[in-house]
């Protein structure tokens, strides 16, 4: 009897551990690096096997795991990365000259295969957000530089290389022709070890970096989807970085482990100008004048936001020094008891709190309002058919390509694909068509801020808030990069 | 072996409802899938386009469930519409998780059971139960708690402030500890209060004063009192292992556990349906797997009783009922709902937010500054109404259906093992989404425990020796159910009906991310804990006030329920008129002799 015990409890204990996650993959390293290796909580889990092709490419360029031939510098303008340098040579051809780096599988960034690795993305399928809407090729040309072209003259390319998901891999990545292998393919600072799912990723330092070897020996990553989750994890001090503290979680830590970065994420408020009681220009006008933001901005989001300004927030430096005042706006109308209804989803926990303090705004200005609060997935096709009268929306304004003008193109014109204020108007394309034009990137500037005040002149949006992202930080951790394009976490100076 | 078809052939429809789900509700699982991906993405027609390729959408839904259930043949449940890696490894790993973390909240609940019980065992053994009345407001409350507040507090008080245990991941035996204590404590509360309610019909058997008088010990008179209990659990026992198994969804959030939970729910909403087949399929296995073993331990604990007709029934008449608690209870839920109706429950401002109770908000005040008194009292009626609606109407189903057990036995089971949040989906498939689908998608659930409550007693009560009796007076089918069958077990099923109002409560307000049910800015209850849940640290009055109104509706409904009882026969006038029945159970007697 007592042998069968035994033997029990011994086939028990390997079944047993099989139903634990692995952890953070820690068991890698050796106890000497054990100090000084970090560990980050992500609120996004890989949604797609760490696809660089996907959403999941943002998880890498924050780990510092893949590079681009450009990066995003702190103002939105393209600066060198895996390229050094780059010309326009005439106006479908860009040429990129490389600096010298190696793959972190040892073999050297050359030409070919970063032509290569760009090929492979422009062929895949569905292809990356950063290259909707065009057509490249690469090519090595010579022994240190790539010649892009594209199909349509592209002004913005630089900023659009900069795209996570443009990042450059070695062949070894492709090997497998149904997926990419980012693990110990990339260029970054870090090298991703081990990934157990969507729980944890273990990445080493990368000892050849371009730039310099990294401070921190090591990452140990948790993909913690729940953001009061996160935030207990720093406090117990088991994480050292936790990413996106939830506003409501963010009083419950220290005042020095919170770090706030202002983000290009704007909450509006989208009137359908197409149907209902908001094709009245008078009536939107009453709506944006029954808005307050700052309330929004207090009340809501406890000072974690700054009230709207415009589509582009603080985070856009450039924006507010060339703020054009809109024109042509209707005079506000009386809404007498018109009844609307008001969408927006949870996903974002914010949201429907707003969305409650909108309503009684916009009740005490006149209005009936009936709330419809969804998951986001079960709420969009509706919204893009125009089935609600207004829609509270935290949308990204440098959108997968870091231009300003696509979030107008897309959201405002008659023919946007994401036009969930149905808004047609021909100042408005105008206006947008006009800013799509020029590549000088202050030009560009420019005619963004008057398609701007163009749009923002029909009413069809009222900007609320512009978010700011708290991300939790250890006090003993220095150097994490806050980056209002959240493309960058941790670097070469990110230590312990 | 009809069983077994039968069960099969529910299987079947629920792979095949699940694998049209997405022509039947008219989403396209293209957009969904794009949307679990990237939210930030747009759904051109080209990316949507390409994703359908992708995923093979164009051969359509008969084509693309065909190719799937050709390769579960082979043990290959295909391939992640969201991530593209192999289904079967991700769910067993899931799966796994999900089978420890409740075999950890089954001890825990097998604890707290006995906890509620000890005090009725206690007595019992030492033959001093008569006229006692057991509480049971206690375990009512118990049962009342929402998984996700127990949860929620544990991580914060125990993990977080105390440092005890940690409060989130899933790294070992230390890790198990509070998920399991949140799972287990309601489940513990249910069970330990239906096994109260049939101990002291177990302690009036013949066997157990015979055992008094040989002086056996208490102890182990008060093990057979529970053995001879058992069996009229163990079908609820077992739909318990299969929804602590699929159901902790919350649970698993807030502690960070890779379970099953989480990975159907997103799958569900992703309408990522290799994955969702595959785990529910494995729930619905493991469902039959709980109900064999649940029928194997009946036949092993009171088999050959089973088969002889040898049982005494374990139903008498209730002594009198404690009037003064129900009455209490009543009247705290009253006067808290007089008190906050006249005040405005939608009224925020945000100046006043997460205010500590005070004078001029008694109950605090919520995230936007509303006062939670008013929200309290201004949700109770609709929250109550609709719950007691829709517990009247799992009940009536649930006993209905009780009575045919062969038919019924396996839809329960795998009823039971469907996820929430995709019963839901099925249910808005079929129904639309009108006001009445939540209430319908919620109830499509709720009899099944009550179900298998009622034929888990109906059949020992079948072979009890009264019935017999009056089978051998001539007494006919319907007869011997309307006053033989049915008064000994509706008492017992309308109680454990009651006791789970809160989770119906509950259960609405889970819907809600769907579009369905109540919309903020209602005050329905569930509502109120769900939008208060992020402040639970900073603002706890938010939440305890309506977990506690809830708790209070729990035990209010168990015991004034604890009067629940059928008028029995009357006797001059019937025919046929059995003289024996006279006394319809052998405790009566007992009850007579001492």
């Amino acid at each position: 009897m007592r042998r069968r015990h035994i033997l029990g409890s011994l086939l028990l204990a390997p079944l047993l551990t099989a139903c634990f996650a692995s952890g953070g993959g820690s068991d890698s390293s050796g106890d000497a690096k054990e100090g000084s290796r970090l560990r980050v909580a992500l609120a996004f889990p890989p949604a797609e096997n760490l696809s660089p092709y996907g959403a999941d490419a943002t998880i890498l360029s924050r780990l510092g795991v893949t590079e681009g031939l450009t990066a995003l510098d702190a103002n939105g303008a393209a600066a060198p990365a895996l390229a050094a340098s780059w010309r326009r040579e005439n106006a479908r051809s860009w040429l990129f000259t490389l600096r010298e780096a190696t793959f972190q599988d040892g073999s050297d960034v050359t030409p070919s295969a970063v032509a290569a690795a760009l090929t492979h993305a422009t062929e895949a399928k569905p292809a990356p957000a950063a290259l909707s809407g065009v057509t490249l090729t690469a090519q090595a040309a010579g022994d240190t530089a790539v010649r892009i072209t594209t199909t349509a003259p592209d002004p913005v390319l630089p900023l659009r290389l900069a795209g996570p998901s443009l990042a450059v891999l070695s062949a070894k990545a492709y090997d497998d022709k149904d997926r990419v292998d980012p693990v110990g393919t990339a260029t970054g600072p870090f090298a991703l070890t081990k990934v157990t799912g969507s729980t944890s990723a273990a990445l080493d330092r990368y000892d050849d970096y371009w730039a310099g070897r990294a401070q921190a020996f090591g990452l140990d990553v948790r993909f913690i989807a729940d953001g009061t989750a996160r935030a207990s994890a720093l406090r117990t001090g088991e994480i050292d970085i936790a990413e996106a503290v939830p506003v409501a979680q963010a009083a419950t830590l220290d005042g020095a482990t919170r770090k706030e970065t202002a983000t290009t994420r704007t909450t509006s408020l989208l009137l359908n100008s197409a149907s209902g009681p908001f094709k009245d220009a008078a009536l939107r006008a009453a709506a944006r004048e029954a808005v307050d933001t700052s309330a929004l901005a207090e009340g809501v989001y406890e000072g974690y936001a700054d009230p709207g300004a415009g589509i582009y927030g603080p985070a856009v430096t450039w924006a507010e020094g060339k703020r054009q005042q809109p024109a042509g706006r209707a005079r506000a109308g009386d809404p007498d008891g018109m009844d609307i209804t008001l969408a927006t989803y949870d996903n974002r926990p914010e949201l429907p709190e707003a969305a409650q303090v909108l309503k009684q705004q916009l009740e005490k200005a006149g209005f009936k309002v009936a709330l419809e609060v969804r998951e986001y997935s079960r709420l969009e096709s509706d919204a893009l058919e125009g089935k609600f009268d207004a829609f509270v929306l935290a949308r990204n304004t440098l959108v997968d390509t870091g231009d300003p003008v696509a979030v107008l193109a897309g959201d405002y014109t008659c023919d946007g694909g994401y036009n969930i204020a149905q808004l047609c108007d021909r100042n408005v394309d105008r206006a947008v068509a006009e800013a799509e034009r020029p590549a000088d990137a202050g030009r560009r500037q420019d005619a963004a801020m008057a398609a701007e005040a163009a749009v923002l002149g029909t009413d069809a949006v009222v900007p609320l808030v512009h978010q700011r992202l708290i991300t939790g930080v250890a006090d003993s951790v220095s150097g994490v990069l806050l980056d209002p394009y959240e493309r960058t976490l941790v670097g070469t100076g990110t230590r312990r | 072996m009809a069983a077994l078809v039968w069960r099969a052939a529910l299987a079947a429809a629920l792979v095949c409802g699940i694998g049209l789900l997405p022509w039947l509700t008219r989403t396209d699982p293209a957009l969904t899938v794009l949307k679990a991906r990237s939210a930030d993405r747009d759904p051109t027609p080209q990316v949507l386009a390409d994703i359908r390729a992708q995923l093979g959408l164009e051969q359509g839904p008969l084509r693309v469930l065909g190719q799937w259930l050709g390769g579960l043949w082979r043990g290959d449940a295909g391939r992640s519409w969201l991530s593209g890696e192999a289904v079967t490894p991700a769910v067993l790993q899931a799966l796994g998780a999900s089978l420890l973390l409740m075999a950890v909240a089954l001890a825990v609940a097998a604890l707290t059971a006995a906890l509620i019980c000890a005090r009725t065992l206690w007595l019992g053994a030492h033959r001093r139960l008569d006229g006692r009345r057991a509480g049971g407001s206690g375990s009512a409350v118990l049962a009342a708690l929402p998984e996700f507040l127990t949860a929620s507090v544990l991580a914060t008080v125990v993990g977080v402030q105390l440092g005890w245990l940690p409060a989130l991941g899933w790294y070992g035996p230390r890790w198990t500890v509070l998920p399991a204590l949140a799972l287990g404590l309601p489940a513990g509360a249910v069970i330990g209060r239906l096994l109260d309610d049939l101990l002291p019909g177990a302690f009036a058997e013949p066997w157990a004063l015979a055992a008094a008088a040989r002086g056996l010990p208490g102890r182990s008179i008060a093990r057979q009192a529970v053995r001879r209990c058992l069996p009229g659990l163990l079908p609820n026992l077992g739909l318990f292992v299969v929804g602590l198994t699929g159901g902790a969804v919350a649970v698993e959030q807030i502690f960070d556990i890779p379970g099953l939970g989480r990975t159907t729910l997103q799958a569900a909403l992703a309408q990522d349906l290799p994955v969702l087949q595959a785990g529910t399929l494995a729930l619905v296995l493991l469902a039959a797997i709980a109900a064999g073993l649940a029928a194997l331990t009946t036949r092993l604990l009171v088999g050959p009783a089973l088969r002889d007709g040898a049982l005494s029934s374990l139903h008498r008449r209730p002594p009198p009922v404690r009037r003064i608690l129900p009455i209490a209870y009543g009247l705290l839920l009253t006067v808290v709902v007089a008190l906050g109706l006249p005040r405005d429950p939608l009224a925020l401002d945000t100046g006043e937010r997460l205010r500590s109770p005070s004078v001029s908000h008694p109950f605090g005040t919520d995230a936007l500054g509303r006062d939670v008194l008013a929200r309290v009292a201004h949700g109770a009626v609709d929250t109550l109404v609709l719950a007691l609606a829709i517990g009247a109407a799992a009940l009536f189903t649930g006993v209905l259906l009780g009575l045919v057990p062969r038919l019924s036995g396996p839809l329960v089971d795998t009823v039971n093992a469907v996820p929430p949040v995709l019963l839901a989906l099925l249910v808005t498939a079929v129904a639309g989404s009108g006001p009445a689908t939540p209430a319908l998608a919620v109830g499509a659930v709720a009899w099944a425990p009550l179900a298998a409550h009622t034929s888990a007693l109906l059949r020992q009560e079948r072979a009890a020796l009264h019935v017999a009796a009056t089978r051998a007076f001539g007494a006919g089918r319907w007869y011997l159910l309307r006053h033989e069958l049915l008064p000994a077990a509706l008492p017992s099923v309308t109680r454990h009906a009651l006791l789970r109002l809160p989770g119906i409560a509950l259960a609405l307000a889970s819907l809600a991310f769907l579009g369905l049910g109540a919309q903020p800015p209602s005050p329905e209850w569930g509502l109120l804990l769900a939008e208060n849940q992020p402040y639970a640290e900073r603002a706890p009055w938010a939440v305890l006030a309506p977990a506690a109104v809830l708790a209070l509706l729990g035990a209010l409904a168990v015991s004034a329920a604890g009067g629940v009882r059928l008028p029995r026969r009357s006797w001059p006038a019937r025919t046929p008129e059995p003289p024996s029945a006279e006394e319809p159970s052998p405790t009566k007697e007992l009850v007579g002799i001492r």
